[in-house]
């Protein structure tokens, strides 16, 4: 291989799996790790006034699962067969348990928010109101009677139940994803241990900064009683060290993963060369590094920081940006690299399915929106105490 | 009273007879088992040599093979790669013809969500069920050779089956059939007196990404090793 080599005719593959399958999987990574984050810290906390944010930690992803879907089959060659992936059941392919992991998440996320907002829309439909006829439907018309505390306690082995079911199915789906890449024993960059701690970290991280994102949301756009907002800032701030220590191990995560790439052969030494010098260097240093890694870390460094909803805000979005750009660069940087050949693979321009996405994507925060104006994320008891 | 003494005789003499009967044609076929094993022979697996020696790059493998198989443009099914090596004035060319390899152990078929891609059993081809594929792309991306793709005409994984609907006939692929300088040999390599057996011999073959265990069932001869793989050198020489 020391002599040149010139090549005459070879065939070019292109990048197949593009950014809506690259969307769908840091979207799934989003929505696990929002939970985890969420649920973890309920059984730290285990106060009352924490429950909203429980909501929102469970709530928003099952949002994110019920519409990501739309992601994957707009991508398929034949959409209208998606639903037979349910049934042509292949047991070798980690897409076939994903299919299951994935809608048995979504479905435990659905229940167990049942049972979280359960005492407030009881309490909610028995009271006159526009919305009454809603809430009287979202709890299967019970007619439930006693205090929101004898509501609570009489679901709460059922509500803990659930919660420990979508738990248990937000591990898994972050550790699908990641042996969903590393099953690829072809793609070099991708079949590597370390792609189930990259889902991992990247799912903790997005998953605190979009707690912090959208609990500061709700409180901006939904009538949060000033009680409430006091409570839930102490929570919000200790979820910027959460996010501090999620972005540093995020940080050796990929340390470790690109080092061990520089010991994988050339194959392993060219992807380590994509990211820090090649095609995805731009995408790599200045939305992953800087943008994702460094502005988010220095943002929730200090107590002071943290505790400003327009910085922690900022430091939440700008984390967002970092490990959207992460899952992208480890995705499509796998595809870039040539199976046959000596090039670069290209991925061809896909402006439908970029219009798709970004589509679906406003549409999925526009739900966020509406359900803050519809559903009781506050506590009863809270809102009752008046703004 | 003797009567029901006679009647319970017979029902122990039938159920012997019954048990020994079985007896006797469980052993019959543990005896017989390795013999039959061997009468019936090992299941077709058919496999290809190519010559590469043999080979003079005039691509009529390709154009049979779009031909024979309707593969749209800009799609391929087979195709031949080219590379020249060395400085002037020792330079040589190198031409590999490339096609599915339909491996033993081949991760599209592994890693396909919903079983659309599967093997025959009786001859070990690798296919494509267009009517269950739901052109996920994931058996594009998992084939270490960049020998799928996805058929615009069917939105469906599409590959080299070998041209199955020949072959089953007893004639050969499209591309065996129009190569020119006999480079390719096809046929059954579990049976040593075939074709593409007696081609191989004793010699040593060489396989695509052989360090990934998938078992190609495309065997090559006297292949430059600079052919053989993608050239990633070339791409981190730029640093």
């Amino acid at each position: 291989m020391d002599q040149s080599v010139q090549y005459i005719y070879w065939v070019q593959h292109g990048v197949t799996l593009g950014y809506l399958i690259g969307w769908y999987l840091w979207l799934i990574s989003l929505a696990e790790g929002t939970h985890i984050v969420a649920h973890l810290s309920w059984l730290y906390y285990r106060s009352d006034d924490y429950r909203p944010l429980e909501k929102v930690g469970t709530f928003q992803p099952f949002i994110i699962l019920a519409l990501v879907p739309l992601f994957l089959v707009a991508d398929l060659g034949h959409p209208e067969r998606f639903y037979t992936m349910f049934y042509n059941w292949h047991w070798t392919s980690p897409v076939a348990y994903g299919v299951y992991i994935i809608t048995l998440c979504m479905l435990s996320y659905a229940i167990h928010s049942y049972y979280l907002f359960r005492p407030e829309l009881i309490i909610r439909a028995r009271q006159a109101g526009p919305l009454a006829g809603l809430y009287r439907l979202l709890v299967l018309g019970s007619q439930e009677q006693g205090s929101r505390e004898e509501l609570l306690q009489s679901q709460r082995r059922r509500e803990r139940f659930w919660a420990g079911v979508s738990l248990f199915f937000s591990f898994l789906g972050l550790i699908y994803l990641g042996i969903l890449l590393s099953s690829f024993k072809g793609r070099v960059m991708w079949s590597s241990s370390m792609m189930v701690f990259i889902f991992a970290s990247v799912g903790v991280t997005g998953g605190s900064a979009f707690l912090i994102l959208l609990t500061h949301l709700k409180n901006l756009l939904a009538r949060t009683p000033a009680k409430s907002i006091s409570q839930q800032r102490h929570y919000l701030a200790e979820f910027g060290i959460i996010l501090k220590y999620s972005l540093l191990a995020q940080a050796a995560v990929w340390f470790v993963y690109l080092v061990l790439m520089q010991y994988t052969g050339t194959g392993g030494r060219l992807a380590s060369y994509l990211l820090m010098d090649g095609p995805r260097a731009f995408q790599f240093w200045f939305f992953q590094v800087a943008v994702g890694l460094a502005l988010p870390f220095l943002l929730t460094l200090f107590r002071s920081l943290r505790e400003k909803p327009l910085v922690a805000s900022l430091a939440a979005v700008a984390a967002l940006v970092g490990t959207l750009a992460g899952v992208m660069n480890v995705f499509l940087g796998g595809q870039s690299l040539p199976m046959t050949h000596f090039r670069w693979e290209q991925l061809a321009p896909e402006p439908g399915k970029m219009i798709f996405g970004i589509v679906t994507m406003v549409v999925m925060f526009g739900v966020f929106l509406v359900t803050y104006r519809i559903l009781p994320y506050e506590n009863a008891d809270a809102q009752e105490g008046g703004v | 009273m003797a009567e029901p003494k006679k009647m319970m005789d017979r029902r122990r003499f039938l159920k012997n007879l019954g048990l020994r009967a079985t007896a006797l044609g469980a052993g019959a076929v543990l005896v017989q088992a390795p013999s039959l094993a061997r009468a019936t022979g090992r299941p077709k697996k058919y496999g290809m040599v190519i010559d590469t020696n043999r080979c003079l790059a005039c691509h009529g493998c390709t154009i049979a093979c779009t031909s024979e198989n309707n593969v749209p443009d800009g799609f391929y099914r087979s195709w031949v790669k080219i590379i020249e090596k060395g400085q002037y004035p020792e330079v040589s060319s190198h031409f590999l013809p490339r096609l599915c390899n339909n491996c033993e152990d081949a991760p599209c078929l592994n890693l396909c969500p919903t079983g659309a891609t599967y093997r025959t059993k009786e001859d070990g081809v690798v296919h494509v069920n267009r009517d269950i594929c739901v052109g996920c792309r994931i058996c594009v991306e998992a084939c270490p050779y960049g020998s799928r793709f996805v058929n615009p005409l069917t939105n469906t994984a599409d590959k080299c089956d070998f041209c199955y609907h020949r072959i089953s006939k007893g004639l050969e692929p499209a591309c065996v059939d129009a190569c020119t300088g006999r480079a390719r040999i096809f046929g059954d390599l579990n049976d040593p007196s075939s074709a593409v057996s007696r081609y191989m011999g004793g010699k040593s073959t060489q396989r695509l990404r052989a360090d990934l265990d998938t078992k190609p069932k495309i065997h090559y001869l006297y292949a430059d090793e600079a052919i053989m793989g993608p050239d990633y050198t070339q791409l981190l020489a730029r640093r």
